[in-house]
């Protein structure tokens, strides 16, 4: 019982929870990623791989050039040249997007270290200094609040934009025309069609903003929470994402707290120097929670009705 | 004859997906500086043991190829058989672990029984553990309509933890300070086609360097089970009628929940009886290296590349064993990264699933085929849609 | 296909007419080029760790001696044995297997091929339940990995003890990638040397379970700095670069594992050195000079194939005395640092 009340104890440490929602910012960009593509209909699991390309580009881009910022473009680019070919692959040529992401994924995986091996051979690939890396900002005063202030406020700058463009998804989603455009493609092309809505433009924009997102979310694994580039350092956590996305019903709040759950389980975990349970089942946890939630509170989780089905104009 | 066509135009778009891929490929290699002939020829001796200039021994390269596939193919099924009823088994490598877990425990536990006995118990155990593993994610599905995808991968990381559990500082272990288990017993482990003798010498080699099991054998079977399943039961009519549409099913009497909980326990069956496979033909114990198998994500590439079909999975199992072969032959013989491999995987996907050959024919005209076209909806194609109709309103009524 | 078959002939003539020139000198022993294959276990050779120094030292072999080098990554667990009996098949002189996780491996291949030499990092080749084979063609290169462990532990244990860190609350802590005997050893040498110089001290010790992802590592060791932790020592491989950043960004200390990791970051005090680019460099000159000696080869502090390297740090001189005076005893063996970690 010792173990369970270590945990107990640290669920009221707001250190916890202060690495917990870092953690979850990890899942998060990528899964509202995938909100965003698939609400248009594109089906969306390499982001994965659009997330290790991007980790591996922005390390590349900041080594040569000293500029976190700018190597962060250049990750959010690479994202977004690899969702790029998925749109090109499932929106131009009808492919089956769950080989087309599944694909994306293998050749991420392939290209990052080939091209580790034909750039810098067996050198280290090197480490970005303290003044290369995304940096953490306290906000002032709000950082002083007791709890809050450093679970919310004393953040890297990527938690931030990430909380930011989570409220902004949900807005621009349910709020906005856009969002109503991207959500009637992705439930009735056809009739989205009809009345005039561009049904190519709006998927191919999606799904190249999930990209953007799942490169933003490498470069804060590389160049801010890492300095450098690990072959496979992505470690699933796009395959976590989707499953977020998913637990979330498509909805950015729904994910949102998904990734909680896997970042609380990541930070309880990084205790385990202190906490007396095997570590192996203590890994486990977060994956046992999420499927008692999903059997007794979340249940049925429906995609848009389009998900998945290339638009051919005229079909149906 | 129609037959001889009908295979013929069957492989054309899978053989033109893997040529426009070498060829990427070689374009990828050149631009890096490498030269993509030698990284072919290695690839291909060390895939099938032709054009070997190193000295390989080509019966060794082919034995080391059908180790690699004989797995590939039973959890290619594993993903095939759920993507027909428009499930997304993402959980084949999670079910293989439970597979490989269950056999070493049970062939360790029963270690002194005879091989009639033990070695049905040990596969027997391992499909009923996959089973189990891949049941979860069906009753899940079936009963509260959890998506499967989100199950099966949390079903994944459980058994990999679990598998660390057991075998570091658990019951499995070995002996503290190891990271593996005790060798299962000999009555459960599976022949190997040549005897596993080091002084026996076939084709200049020892023969036990030829490490060719019977399994290669069960996992065919299985494929030709897989297919008459499909093809020639009333399940696997039930299990196409609810990929289809599971509205349809319905009106034509399918239970759906029931159609979803058997498809994944048998594919979870296929998946466990891979790992025990593993377990019982190739390394009679459980190690850390299953922790970082793959075998199971494969196995998606290899069931869409083989489209669905049996014999495209075999056929698929094939090339990704012998690319999974061949890539360590490139890289010592030509210097080449093994991670070209993955790029060419990527590549063929990517090919097979744009079907840019046929965007291609489609630019030439004359060259006009109808066969080599992709059916019209891929299986896979249909499955989020499928989860779609699950959750309207009276599909609990089933 | 017609040019890639011509391409293949060219090939094979080559090889034909290299064979041949090869065969017409080989009598003369001096002028043999051995041909060496390195296998690398699934870290890859980008790991950061011992798959890229058994690399480096492979490399220095290459152009000291008259020899080839060649390297097969295994991509996963099931490349283990593929990859050596391929390298064993093609008349390599030596087969260097590299890490713990090879152990079976290397001994099932190593019976097969009786003519050729192997060498395994961190093992020997042994059957499935464990036991050594003891062939007679394989060294087994061991590392007193607490030797290494032990000298950091000496500087963490000390600088503790003497308050000049910024928590300054007795404790210091390590990071290990999973629990597995090459891990613990180091942890237990820095976990026995710490509490010889400071009896009081609390070393923490955690298990990131993961060898390839920083965050994983770093997340453990920002939770082990909440709990007072002012050095962290890393042994973890790529995942352990995490663990060394954290120190740096909470202002506390940290050690490098394996290779002299300095440049990783700038709280890298020390390093806890294991010269794999050593061990590989040995087995592959004792094949050269036909001096190949089976069995197990242990690279400790005696032979410098374990020790330590201070970085980004000068060593307070007492500290520099007292890590000289322990550094003398293990080397004379009147202190022997633990296999196990000490409770």
């Amino acid at each position: 019982m010792t173990g369970l009340s270590d945990i107990l104890h640290l669920l009221y440490t707001a250190n916890l929870w202060q690495a917990a929602l870092a953690a979850a910012v990890l899942l998060l960009l990528p899964a509202l990623g995938g909100v965003i593509s698939e609400r248009s209909g594109v089906v969306n699991i390499a982001m994965e791989g659009m997330m290790l390309t991007g980790a591996f580009f922005g390390v590349v881009a900041d080594l040569a050039w000293h500029n976190p910022w700018l190597a962060t473009g250049v990750a959010i680019l690479a994202g977004g040249l690899m969702a790029l070919v998925h749109a090109v692959v499932s929106i131009r040529f009808h492919a089956d997007q769950i080989v087309s992401g599944i694909a994306i994924n293998i050749f991420a995986a392939g290209i990052t270290v080939f091209l580790v091996n034909r750039i810098y051979g067996i050198q280290d690939v090197g480490h970005a200094t303290q003044s290369e890396l995304l940096p953490n900002f306290n906000v002032p005063g709000l950082d002083q609040l007791p709890f809050l202030g450093q679970v919310l406020f004393q953040q890297n700058v990527v938690v931030y934009a990430a909380l930011i463009l989570l409220v902004l998804v949900h807005i621009v989603l349910f709020r906005t025309r856009l969002g109503l455009r991207i959500r009637a493609v992705g439930e009735h092309p056809q009739a989205a069609d009809t009345a005039g809505i561009n049904v190519y433009l709006i998927r191919y924009g999606a799904v190249v903003t999930s990209g953007f997102l799942s490169g933003l979310a490498g470069a804060f694994l590389a160049i801010g929470v890492s300095n450098t580039f690990v072959p496979n350092m992505t470690d699933g956590r796009g395959y976590i994402a989707l499953a977020a996305m998913i637990f979330g019903k498509w909805t950015p709040f729904g994910a949102f707290v998904a990734c909680l759950i896997f970042g609380l389980g990541q930070a309880i975990y990084d205790n385990n120097s202190i906490i007396h349970v095997s570590p192996y089942l203590l890994s486990m946890l977060p994956y046992i929670l999420t499927l008692v939630v999903l059997a007794g509170l979340v249940g049925r989780s429906s995609p848009p009705a389009a998900d998945g089905i290339p638009y051919v104009p005229g079909s149906e | 004859m129609t037959i001889v066509r009908r295979v013929v135009g069957g492989l054309a778009m899978p053989l033109g997906s893997v040529v426009f891929a070498f060829v990427v490929g070689g374009l990828i290699v050149a631009a890096t500086g490498g030269n993509p002939f030698s990284a072919y020829a290695g690839l291909v001796c060390g895939g099938f043991g032709i054009g070997c200039t190193q000295g390989e021994n080509p019966a060794l390269q082919i034995s080391n190829t059908i180790v690699f596939l004989t797995p590939l193919i039973t959890t290619g099924v594993a993903v095939a058989l759920p993507f027909r009823a428009g499930l997304f088994n993402i959980g084949a490598e999670g079910q293989l672990l439970a597979g490989s877990m269950a056999c070493t425990a049970i062939g360790i536990k029963f270690s002194s029984l005879p091989t009639p006995i033990l070695l049905p118990m040990v596969l027997l155990g391992g499909m009923v553990a996959g089973a189990l593993w891949a049941g979860v994610a069906g009753v899940l599905k079936a009963t509260v309509g959890a998506h499967e995808v989100v199950t099966t991968i949390m079903m994944n990381y459980i058994a990999q933890w679990l598998l660390r559990y057991l075998i570091i500082g658990g019951p499995l272990q070995l002996a503290a300070g190891t990271s593996k288990s005790l060798p299962i017993g000999p009555g459960a482990r599976l022949a190997t086609l040549l005897p596993s003798d080091n002084s026996l010498i076939v084709f200049g080699l020892p023969a036990s360097v030829y490490r060719v099991h019977s399994g290669l054998f069960i996992a065919i079977v299985a494929a030709a089970v897989f297919a008459f399943l499909l093809w020639r039961t009333t399940l696997g009519y039930e299990i196409r009628a609810v990929g289809q549409s599971q509205r349809a099913a319905r009106y034509a009497g399918v239970s759906v929940r029931r159609t979803i909980i058997v498809t994944m326990l048998i594919a979870g069956a296929f998946s466990g009886l891979a790992g025990a496979i593993q377990i019982a033909g190739v390394d009679h114990n459980l190690t850390d290296k299953y922790f970082s198998d793959t075998t199971g994500f494969d196995a998606i590439a290899v069931a869409l590349l083989g489209l669905g079909s049996a014999v495209g999975i075999v056929l698929a199992s094939l090339l990704f064993g012998a690319l999974h072969a061949g890539g360590s032959v490139m890289q010592s013989d030509a210097g080449i990264s093994s991670n070209l491999v993955l790029v060419l995987q990527a590549l063929i996907l990517f090919s097979i699933a744009a079907n840019f050959l046929g965007a291609i024919r489609q630019l030439i005209p004359g060259l006009r085929r109808q066969a080599g076209a992709p059916p019209p909806e891929t299986p896979a194609a249909a499955l989020m849609t499928e989860a779609a109709a699950a959750s309207e309103p009276g599909s609990q009524a089933t | 296909m017609g040019q890639t078959r011509l391409r293949l002939l060219g090939l094979v003539a080559v090889a034909l007419m290299l064979a041949a020139a090869c065969g017409g000198t080989s009598s003369n022993t001096s002028t043999k080029q051995f041909k060496i294959g390195l296998v690398t276990d699934i870290g890859g050779l980008n790991d950061k760790s011992f798959n890229h120094l058994a690399d480096v030292g492979l490399l220095k072999a290459v152009t000291d001696f008259n020899v080839k080098g060649d390297v097969k990554e295994s991509k996963t667990g099931d490349d283990y044995i593929p990859n050596l009996t391929n390298f064993a098949s093609t008349g390599y002189d030596l087969v260097i297997g590299v890490g713990f996780l090879m152990q079976e491996a290397v001994g099932t291949v190593s019976g097969q091929f009786p003519n050729v030499h192997f060498a395994i990092i961190d093992g020997s080749g042994t059957d499935a339940a464990g036991n050594d084979l003891k062939h007679a063609n394989v060294a087994s290169l061991f590392f007193r990995e607490q030797d290494a462990g032990a000298m950091v532990g000496v500087i963490s244990g000390m600088l503790e003890k003497q308050g000049k860190l910024k928590n300054n609350k007795g404790v210091i802590s390590a990071v290990g990638g999973v629990s597995i005997p090459p891990v613990n050893h180091y942890i237990a040498g820095y976990k026995w040397a710490a509490t010889m110089e400071d009896p009081g001290i609390k070393v923490l010790v955690g298990y990131s379970n993961d060898f390839t992802d920083p965050a994983k590592c770093k997340g453990v060791a920002q939770q082990q700095i909440q709990g007072n932790s002012d050095v962290v020592f890393q042994v973890a491989g790529g995942c352990g670069l995490g663990a060394l950043q954290a120190a740096g960004q909470a202002g506390v200390k940290s050690i490098g594992v394996d290779a002299d990791q300095k440049d990783a970051d700038p709280s890298v005090i020390a390093s806890a050195l294991k010269k794999v680019d050593v061990a590989t460099y040995t087995a592959i000159k004792s094949v050269v000079n036909g001096q190949f000696a089976a069995g197990a080869l242990t690279f400790d502090i005696q032979n410098d194939g374990a020790g330590y390297q201070v970085d980004n740090f000068t060593l307070p001189a007492d500290i520099l005395a007292e890590v000289t005076k322990i550094h003398d005893e293990i080397k004379a063996g009147t202190l022997t640092p633990p296999a196990d970690i000490p409770a």
